[in-house]
């Protein structure tokens, strides 16, 4: 009996139309990825992938227009599928003209009613998310307690406060803030950052979700904090064995904490597998921005005999002028004469490159 | 003998709170951000300053430039002690020492497009006209490497690591020999991380640049520093050669800093220490007051000695000691 993934994400697509610019902007471009129960998947990218907006479209936290527009995004448990996309087609109109221009037509606020529709329920309750940046992310105006136990009445089958209250400082406890009993009566802006990055792991983990979406959670803290919070999130997965979607572009934390691993460039995944294997340095079949985003961390290893660090040339890719060929061709250094015309014309697909690593490169298999 | 560009003794920085967030009674409260710094820069060489947030690096920073005054102690420039010059003079100064901010959101106005930011930079500090000011901008831009067409974009428009590049540009456009570079590389990509340090190694090269290098970021701060200075609310606790203080760190704290890069194991024998452990990790509780060292509460190796007095004391507060090879540190029971 093959095991269901807890959430398989397939063909996702999520755009965003720019008045200035008269053109969408293709956050999402076509993202499939899977996760298993109980493993950590970790998604890495730097800004502009679409890391971000992938797990906001999973949770449905896209507001802007048009949004999701295709894919699909299949969540199960306790043997029950749902499909958190239902009843897309009905919403959007997908035209697809010449030269490569689309034509969308949604009805954007018919969807978010049937997004909210179809999330409640499992938004908070079946799968929580953190935020970066956690003193913005908590609601300034209540303390860091009432919070969670908001949180655990919505969610959970505990409804009595009294009760929720002591749930909530259990975990305040659990996530190793100092006086859990005090600092439940205080608001975000009277904790630190770290501090607050754990009330919102507690926050998230008190209604036992099934899924954890930790978008960036490190970022932005203190190196010695942002140490202690990825130990934290690694004692709570070896204690709660919890299914997580690690997003982050510091590859010590995904490598740290992710069983499997995915590259997001440009709105794509160009790559995924096994965390040992996508992030090893050694490893040589690899896709080439992988190797090069490697390459480029400060460490003492990178640096050149003339003390220069590796810097991958050119910007990231502008998602709204997506090219026809390979997305990362113009920063590529790998390419050779023999593909050079198919990574500029054609995109290649994710292919098997290795037992369960997969490539979106041309060097691996033929273009014919 | 290359000669000193700038020198800092004991500089301190008090600021004063009236009530508010620290809840003491008292109705006005001192907050030492920096407390007796003391250190020295050479020309063309980069200094790194690291601490966790709070820890008075960016006061330091501001102070130096005279963006706060200082409380006490001395800023000697070029030879000059600038600690008290008149805020007339100031702008003279500043023709020789500029800052690259953290928050470039805020250090850039929205308004101005960074064709008007960079003429507006180079006509403050020279009078030369308009078409050798455009000059100037064309080969500014080619030295940071931006784009010639983004001189008619706002910043909001443009990349973080365009807008920290804007920020190199605006502050080589001044012609400033010493550079304060306050979180150059944070909250950006690793891959423009790179392309940044880059930048800079080169701009030192090619015009003899100076640089104090603010950040939290070890490993660049590491790769990209002569010397390298801890701080830990508001003292200097090690100082030394970039190298010894990342791989021979004999400052408790400092080697907690080192070891918690989390791909990082640190691979010293460290006599009774465990790995990696500091104390309570609350927030800097100014209103307990610290007597004697300043890390004790967090202290691994004040613990694992059975808490000696010697280190709570307030009259035997540890002083930076020099210990050989430029290396300070601030330690009764140093590694």
């Amino acid at each position: 009996m093959t095991t269901t993934p807890l959430l398989r994400v397939e063909d996702l697509r999520t755009y965003f139309y720019s008045q200035s610019k008269r053109a969408f902007i293709r956050s999402v471009d076509g993202v499939g990825l899977s996760i298993a129960k109980g493993e950590t998947l970790g998604i890495v990218g730097e800004s502009g992938s679409g890391k971000s907006i992938t797990a906001l479209s999973v949770m449905g936290l896209i507001s802007a227009g048009p949004g999701v527009i295709s894919g699909r995004i299949e969540f199960t448990t306790n043997g029950v599928k749902k499909e958190l996309l239902q009843d897309l087609g009905t919403y959007v109109k997908v035209a697809n003209k010449e030269n490569r221009i689309m034509e969308i037509d949604k009805d954007v606020l018919g969807w978010e009613r049937n997004v909210e529709r179809v999330m409640h329920g499992v938004r908070g309750k079946e799968i929580a998310m953190i935020f970066q940046n956690p003193k913005s992310s908590l609601n300034p105006f209540t303390t860091v307690g009432d919070q969670i136990t908001e949180a655990i009445q919505l969610h959970t089958p505990v409804k009595s406060e009294q009760e929720a209250r002591e749930r909530a400082i259990d975990w305040l406890d659990r996530v190793k803030i100092d006086s859990p009993r005090l600092r439940y009566d205080n608001h975000p802006y009277s904790l630190s950052g770290g501090m607050c990055q754990r009330a919102m792991i507690a926050m998230a983990l008190a209604c036992e979700p099934q899924l954890l979406i930790a978008d960036e959670p490190t970022t932005g803290l203190d190196a010695t904090i942002q140490a202690k919070i990825a130990d934290l999130l690694a004692e709570l997965k070896a204690e709660l064995g919890i299914t997580t979607m690690l997003i982050s572009h510091d590859i010590s934390i995904i490598s740290r904490l992710s069983d499997s691993v995915a590259v997001m460039y440009g709105g794509t995944v160009v790559e995924n597998g096994p965390a040992k294997t996508v992030l090893a340095v050694a490893q040589e079949a690899k896709h080439p921005y992988t190797t090069a985003l490697l390459a480029s961390i400060p460490s003492a290893k990178n640096v050149t005999d003339k003390g220069y660090l590796q810097a991958i040339e050119g910007d990231v890719l502008d998602t709204i002028n997506i090219p026809e060929g390979c997305r990362f061709y113009g920063r590529c250094v790998r390419v050779t004469d023999k593909i050079s015309d198919s990574c500029e014309h054609r995109e290649p697909d994710l292919r098997e490159i290795g037992p369960g690593h997969r490539a979106r490169c041309w060097l691996y298999f033929d273009p014919v | 003998m290359t000669k000193t560009i700038l020198e800092v003794i004991d500089l301190k920085k008090h600021f004063t709170s009236r009530k508010g967030i620290f809840s003491s009674f008292r109705e006005r409260q001192s907050i030492p951000a920096v407390d007796g710094a003391s250190f020295y820069l050479k020309e063309n060489e980069t200094v790194g300053l690291v601490g966790e947030s709070g820890c008075g690096k960016t006061t330091i920073g501001r102070t130096i430039v005279r963006l706060e005054k200082p409380t006490s102690g001395k800023i000697i420039f070029d030879g000059k002690d600038i600690t008290n010059v008149p805020t007339g003079d100031l702008r003279q100064l500043r023709g020789q020492m500029q800052m690259i901010f953290q928050d470039l959101d805020a250090a850039l106005n929205p308004k101005m497009r960074i064709r008007d930011i960079l003429r507006e930079a180079i006509n403050v500090h020279h009078k030369i006209s308009d078409a050798e000011t455009d000059k100037r901008i064309a080969g500014l831009l080619e030295q940071v490497n931006l784009k010639k067409s983004k001189l008619g974009n706002y910043p909001q428009e443009l990349s973080g690591g365009e807008k920290r590049r804007v920020g190199v540009a605006r502050v080589l456009s001044v012609g400033a020999k010493f550079i304060v570079a306050d979180e150059p590389t944070s909250a950006l990509d690793v891959s423009i991380q790179a392309q940044v340090v880059n930048l800079f190694r080169d701009l030192q090269k090619e015009l003899g640049l100076s640089y104090l290098f603010i950040s939290h970021d070890l490993r660049v701060v590491e790769l990209i520093s002569r010397k390298v200075a801890v701080m830990y609310l508001g003292k200097i606790v090690e100082m030394g050669l970039a190298d010894r203080i990342a791989n021979k760190a004999i400052h408790p704290y400092t080697h907690i800093l080192w070891s918690s890069l989390v791909e990082k194991q640190s691979t010293e024998v460290t006599r009774n220490v465990r790995p990696a452990q500091a104390g309570s990790w609350g927030v800097f509780d100014f209103e307990r007051p610290v007597a004697g060292c300043r890390f004790a509460p967090r202290c691994p190796v004040y613990e694992s000695h059975g808490k000696p007095a010697v280190c709570i004391d307030p009259s035997s507060e540890p002083q930076l000691l020099d210990i050989g090879d430029g290396h300070k540190v601030a330690c009764h029971f140093p590694l």
